[in-house]
């Protein structure tokens, strides 16, 4: 009745195996293999013992992808993010970076480092071109990009953006160990608890938590939400973000929720003064917001976005910042 | 010019330009290749030369052909399938439910891959391929059939979806980023596994399509017509569906959303060589994959960031599409 040709299910399943082969000859036998041991992060540093084993250890990255610890200190590092670069450069190793994104222009230095594209858009012919022998990756980046990484046998390591301060120090430890200056990481994460502890004395046993917005730089009332690390960066300066509760990394707030939440302290992160001045002039003259608090009393305050918006070590000196600003009694009366 | 010679003017222009396309393809990009590394690939082989060349841009072009192709092939058969030179792989829906299941995957962090697929694509297949045979399904129920019935399901179950995918875009800001590469479309992860998971559906879809061509321009002259010549009408129109859909879907699967190509490409073709549906569908799967060839070309290589091809699609295609289209009138 019908030729056989148009009978739809006529040698399908057969002929979708058959389809099949080529994909299977191209995929990868184990996509994202575990390691039973080695998954848990490597966070505390490792005992010297440890590391003068010769046969070739073998970590997991935040994706629990395995990663053969190199012998010694990667030649040429490609670093996909700003916060990483800026690690890099804390642990001396800014001369090995060999490519890096647009966005990394701390410190100065690292202006100079060849462009590999952006954070969601690296162009992978020319991270391939650099033949690293480290690519450090964050979760920012997508990860069918990292995967691309991979099957071109690129040593690919995979960091989780921290959401609190103190997913810093195992960062930067992680950082050490996976270019082995685990020394120069456990010094520079060992520097930066001090400071954060000196913070954390100076805030001991306070009376009372003031209020804070946080209004990112930009167009709208853009804050942090709770699952920020800003949230957690406030929190810890002894303040409280009246955004906290919402579920979200970055929340565009409403007017009348400001009107309400009446907040003691108004940060704005802005990338230079007169940003900042402009963005202050525009929260003020909104209709209502004359009878805030912060706005009343003149607390408003310029954080520095480009420090406070990357995951690295100047973050510490933001937190000691906010937390000399919401309690200036606590630190000799400076703002 | 006669249709005749301009066939051949036609068969010739595009075999060259693809073929120029591809040796462009495997020159050009961010790192600089002089031609004398594409003699030195095979008498010394280093590993990046390799990678950048073999592993990269070569793979890049032949699956931007592929799709193309897909995508062309796939518009080809829409029009002719509704009579209607407005149909494309897009209006019933393909491109709405597969963007709906990327923009899912990358919200809820689902990454597991399979068949050569990414998550993301892996979904986008599914939703895509799913969205359509609901409109089918949907339009179909009553044993009658209606064009307009179709499209019009088509395009409203279309805006649900999409209407679903801002919905998912705005909860989850943070994944917007990387749900642009789908919705504009992107050859940038190009990989040979991706290659060989389309290849042979296309090539299958291709060579059925050229089968039953003789059905398709039996169906130009009218459902019962054709009935009445011998043409099992309605299990021709299943089979027709069926690869249009699978061929629009995989082709966004792999790289996103590229609009235009499916409903220009057979455009072009049609007036350069005529409406006979096996010429019409081998030129189309030609042209198409030539078009989006030469349109990566310039997505990778016109600015230092990379631009998302779907942009480019339209922007070059237009234009040149205006021109045939009065030129003939």
């Amino acid at each position: 009745m019908y030729p056989w040709y148009v009978s739809p299910f006529f040698g399908g399943l057969v002929l979708f195996m058959l389809l099949q082969l080529p994909a299977g000859l191209f995929s990868d036998e184990d996509p994202r293999g575990h390691i039973p041991g080695v998954h848990a992060p490597i966070c505390s540093a490792p005992s010297p013992d440890v590391r003068d084993l010769q046969s070739p250890q073998v970590v997991a990255d935040d994706l629990g992808h395995p990663f053969p610890l190199p012998a010694e200190t990667p030649r040429k590092i490609v670093s996909m993010a700003p916060n990483i670069t800026e690690i890099l450069f804390a642990l001396g190793l800014g001369g090995r970076v060999a490519g890096a994104t647009r966005f990394c222009d701390w410190p100065e230095e690292a202006k100079a480092i060849p462009r590999i594209g952006g954070l969601v858009d690296p162009n992978v012919e020319v991270i391939r071109s650099l033949d690293p022998d480290l690519v450090i990756a964050f979760r920012g980046n997508p990860l069918r990009l990292v995967e691309r990484l991979r099957k071109l046998d690129l040593a690919v390591f995979v960091l989780d953006i921290g959401r609190r301060i103190d997913d810093l120090f195992p960062l930067i430890e992680r950082i050490g160990r996976i270019t082995r200056t685990e020394d120069r990481a456990a010094a520079l994460a060992g520097a930066l608890r001090r400071r954060l502890r000196t913070a954390d004395e100076a805030l001991r046993e306070l009376p009372s938590k003031p209020s804070v917005f946080v209004l990112l730089y930009g167009q709208g009332l853009w804050t942090c939400g709770g699952e920020s690390y800003v949230d957690d960066l406030i929190a810890r300066a002894g303040g409280r973000n009246v955004a906290a509760a919402m579920p979200k990394k970055w929340v565009l707030y409403k007017r009348e929720a400001i009107i309400e939440d009446d907040p003691d302290v108004i940060f704005i992160l802005a990338r230079s003064t007169a940003d900042f001045t402009a963005g202050r002039d525009r929260l003020v003259k909104m209709p209502g917001l004359s009878s805030v608090k912060a706005v009343k009393a003149g607390r408003i305050f310029e954080i520095d976005e480009n420090a406070a918006s990357r995951f690295g070590p100047r973050l510490v000196e933001v937190l000691v910042r906010m937390a000399a600003l919401v309690h200036p009694e606590r630190f000799g009366g400076a703002a | 010019m006669s249709l005749r010679s301009g066939r051949r003017v036609f068969w010739a222009a595009a075999l060259l330009l693809g073929a120029a396309g591809l040796l462009l393809s495997l020159l050009t990009g961010p790192v600089r290749t002089p031609i004398g590394d594409l003699a030195r690939l095979f008498r010394d082989p280093d590993p990046v030369r390799w990678a950048i060349i073999v592993d990269l841009r070569l793979s890049r072009a032949v699956l931007a052909f592929l799709v193309g192709a897909a995508l062309s092939l796939s518009g080809a058969i829409l029009q002719g399938y509704f009579r209607n030179p407005m149909a494309d792989p897009f209006v019933v829906g393909v491109s709405s439910g597969a963007s709906l299941g990327a923009v899912l995957a990358t919200a809820l962090g689902f990454e597991a891959a399979a068949f050569g697929f990414s998550g993301p694509g892996l979904l986008a297949f599914a939703s895509g391929l799913g969205l359509v045979m609901f409109v089918y399904a949907l339009s179909l129920r009553r044993g009658g059939f209606k064009v307009e019935t179709l499209l019009l399901t088509g395009i409203a179950a279309g805006a649900l979806a999409s209407a679903l995918t801002s919905f998912f875009l705005f909860m989850r800001s943070d994944s917007y980023d990387q749900a642009v590469f789908w919705l504009l479309g992107s050859f940038q992860l190009a990989d040979w596994g991706q290659v060989a998971t389309i290849a042979p559906w296309v090539v299958l879809c291709l060579l059925a399509a050229v089968w039953l061509a003789r059905d398709m321009d039996l169906l130009a002259l009218g459902d019962d017509t054709a009935q009445a010549l011998g043409s099992p009408v309605r299990r021709v129109r299943m089979a027709f569906l069926a690869m249009s859909a699978l061929l629009a879907a995989l082709a966004v699967a792999v790289s996103g959303i590229i609009g235009f190509v499916g409903l220009v490409v057979p455009h072009w073709v049609r007036i350069l060589i005529g409406p006979g549906h096996r010429r019409l569908f081998i030129a189309s799967a030609l042209a198409g994959g030539t078009f989006l060839l030469y349109c990566d070309l310039i997505a990778r290589n016109l600015l230092p960031a990379e631009l998302p091809i779907g942009v480019i699609t339209a922007a070059v295609g237009a234009p040149f599409f205006l021109y045939l289209l009065h030129k003939k009138r």
